[in-house]
């Protein structure tokens, strides 16, 4: 018997984004460690012939697809749906994946609960035995502990970004089944999406950047808050704020960091002339690494950061701008 | 128009954590729980705005936890909801976010609603899987991160707009149906004194969690969780920032990319 974990990719701005490659390849990893199984990319929604193809080259054994205009709109209810109607495919499931993308946050308990499964969101670390018994970690209480968790039946997790590594691309090409929607409970008919309005342009949202450069109310005044963006760009980083700079009106509530706002896991964060106040630390503590930058050598970011620079940001941030762009080259 | 809103009672966001004797939980004993998670306060808000502003029949609220979760309950009523229900758990007895949204769902049968609002998620186990798997088991649609909200009573249709990557979505959908509020149009209100002393008096019904067996029996997943948390732990305190010294900006930056490049790996 092949055991069989299902991804279920959230594709929709048209491509896999990051955290459906990071659920791909830990997925690869996961079936590896329980002495093997099959990775089936499940795509779910409308229109999806470039993103079969963009699936087929990381390393899956199997895509399924239930492409359908029922589903042009996301609604939990109708992708849940949607997914079950994969389940059977598989010879033995094992485990369901979804990247905790805010689509994969409302649509793995919905799933959990349509197939009675334990459901854990936003996982960091995910152990399979040969026995096929999965546990999980996750932060909680903002990030200040961490609880393994056992689940019963067919698993459903969604895995929170940054967490995983990302394969390359491999070449191959898997075969790609096309299952039918079939008629829809009354619950999941009838959303219907007006528009999507962008908030943030062409740089990384905040929730999926490897780096965040973020400013706070020391750099003095909304016409310095460029620096923050200028060093951003050559990182290509997210841009982040403190909730200060929010309410002084520098910048849009979509900025803000923290307990009221968006709270991140980068790789690296860099907080420049934020001070540190408990809801914007609320916000940081699971960044693998921390960039303080404040001319208060007392201020309470620094017990959080990993590195400090006692200075002003309004000088650092460009000498930090101009380095990043000579390393780079011409 | 009949609004149900789902609240839970957390810890204190600077309370001082410490893992209880069995190593699988916090240690409650000694832990003060705030009044309310700070996400529900927002819903609540909302709930309450919309009852204001579109003359709604009422605004229930409905809790599961133990006896201390009377005190959500209460502040809920004291910020303006009508009635509340707690379901009340035993002491010790584990829960788990779909477990809760099967009792949830239990006791909302016997609500009237039209609205069912949770908050964006709660601030101890910060799962956020309450909102859709609700939904699923009362048969109803899901709509999570709202940010904005405006019911059209006619048609039972809701104008909605929901956080995405980079953005937000303008949408539509029927209800009844179940929303997580990610922000409400306005700050939550906070209760004044004779407000307080009228929530005493305000109606709370304790269903006890095994009345709702039966029917929680029949649901995916059953009368228990279908997670357990085999271990909590604490991670070692964060020793404080490694502190670069320089002279120039030029020379922090180079000190601080070298050290993030060969010690850090992130760069």
């Amino acid at each position: 018997m092949t055991l069989s974990i299902l991804v279920v990719t959230d594709q929709r701005d048209g491509h896999l984004k990051g955290a459906s490659l990071e659920a791909l390849s830990e997925a690869r990893r996961v079936a590896a460690q329980a002495g093997g199984g099959e990775v089936v990319a499940a795509l779910v929604g409308s229109g999806l012939s470039a993103v079969i193809e963009e699936a087929k080259t990381r390393g899956v054994n199997r895509v399924l697809v239930v492409d359908d205009e029922h589903l042009r709109a996301f609604s939990a209810s109708a992708y849940a749906q949607a997914v079950s109607r994969l389940i059977p495919k598989l010879t033995l499931p094992w485990a369901i994946f979804l990247p905790d993308s805010a689509l994969g946050r409302e649509l793995a308990p919905r799933l959990g609960a349509l197939l009675g499964a334990g459901t854990a969101t936003a996982v960091v670390e995910i152990h399979a035995d040969p026995a096929g018994k999965v546990t999980v970690k996750r932060k909680v209480f903002g990030g200040k502990a961490t609880e393994t968790l056992e689940l019963k039946g067919t698993p459903v997790l969604s895995l929170r970004p940054n967490s995983f590594a990302v394969d390359a691309p491999a070449a191959g090409d898997p075969p790609v089944e096309k299952v039918e929607l079939g008629a829809l409970p009354v619950h999941a008919q009838g959303v219907a999406v007006e528009k999507v309005v962008s908030t943030r342009g062409d740089t990384p949202e905040l929730t999926e950047a490897a780096i965040v450069v973020s400013g706070g109310r020391g750099l003095k005044g909304p016409e310095n808050f460029v620096m923050v963006e200028d060093l951003a760009k050559v990182l290509g980083a997210a841009v982040g704020s403190s909730r200060a700079v929010v309410d002084a009106g520098w910048r849009p509530a979509s900025y803000q960091v923290g307990q009221t706002g968006k709270i991140i896991a980068p790789q690296l964060y860099i907080a420049a002339g934020i001070s540190g106040a408990i809801q914007h630390l609320v916000g940081i503590t699971n960044s693998r690494c921390i960039v303080a930058i404040n001319k208060d050598p007392a201020a309470p970011i620094f017990k959080v950061a990993d590195y400090g620079l006692a200075g002003d940001a309004l000088t650092i941030l460009p000498a930090l701008t101009a380095l990043v762009t000579k390393s780079k080259g011409p | 128009m009949d609004v149900l809103v789902c609240v839970k009672q957390v810890p204190d966001p600077e309370t001082k954590l410490r893992v209880a004797p069995s190593g699988k939980a916090l240690d409650t004993d000694g832990v003060k729980f705030t009044i309310n998670n700070t996400y529900d306060e927002a819903m609540v808000e909302e709930a309450l705005r919309m009852k204001e502003e579109f003359g709604f029949t009422s605004v229930r609220a409905l809790s599961v936890g133990p006896a201390r979760a009377e005190e959500a309950l209460r502040a809920t009523l004291a910020m303006g909801a009508d009635e509340a229900v707690l379901v009340e758990t035993p002491p010790g007895m584990e829960l788990d976010p779909l477990f809760t949204a099967r009792l949830l769902a239990a006791a909302a049968a016997d609500i009237p609603h039209d609205l069912v609002l949770v908050g964006r998620h709660a601030q101890d186990d910060e799962a956020g899987a309450v909102g859709s798997a609700l939904g699923e088991y009362l048969g109803l649609p899901s709509y999570s991160f709202v940010t904005e909200l405006t019911p059209v009573a006619a048609s039972h249709q809701l104008k909605m707009r929901r956080y995405l990557e980079g953005g937000e979505e303008v949408f539509s959908g029927p209800f009844p149906a179940v929303l997580s509020i990610l922000k409400g149009a306005k700050d939550p209100r906070t209760p004044t004194l004779p407000n307080i002393l009228k929530a005493r008096k305000k109606p709370l019904k304790k269903i006890p969690v095994k009345d709702l067996e039966a029917k929680v029996s029949v649901l995916k997943g059953g009368f228990q969780p279908t997670s357990a948390v085999t271990s909590f732990t604490l991670p070692p305190p964060r020793s404080g920032a490694k502190m670069l010294e320089f002279q120039t900006p030029e020379e922090a930056a180079t000190k601080l990319l070298k050290v993030l490049k060969e010690e850090a790996k992130v760069l």
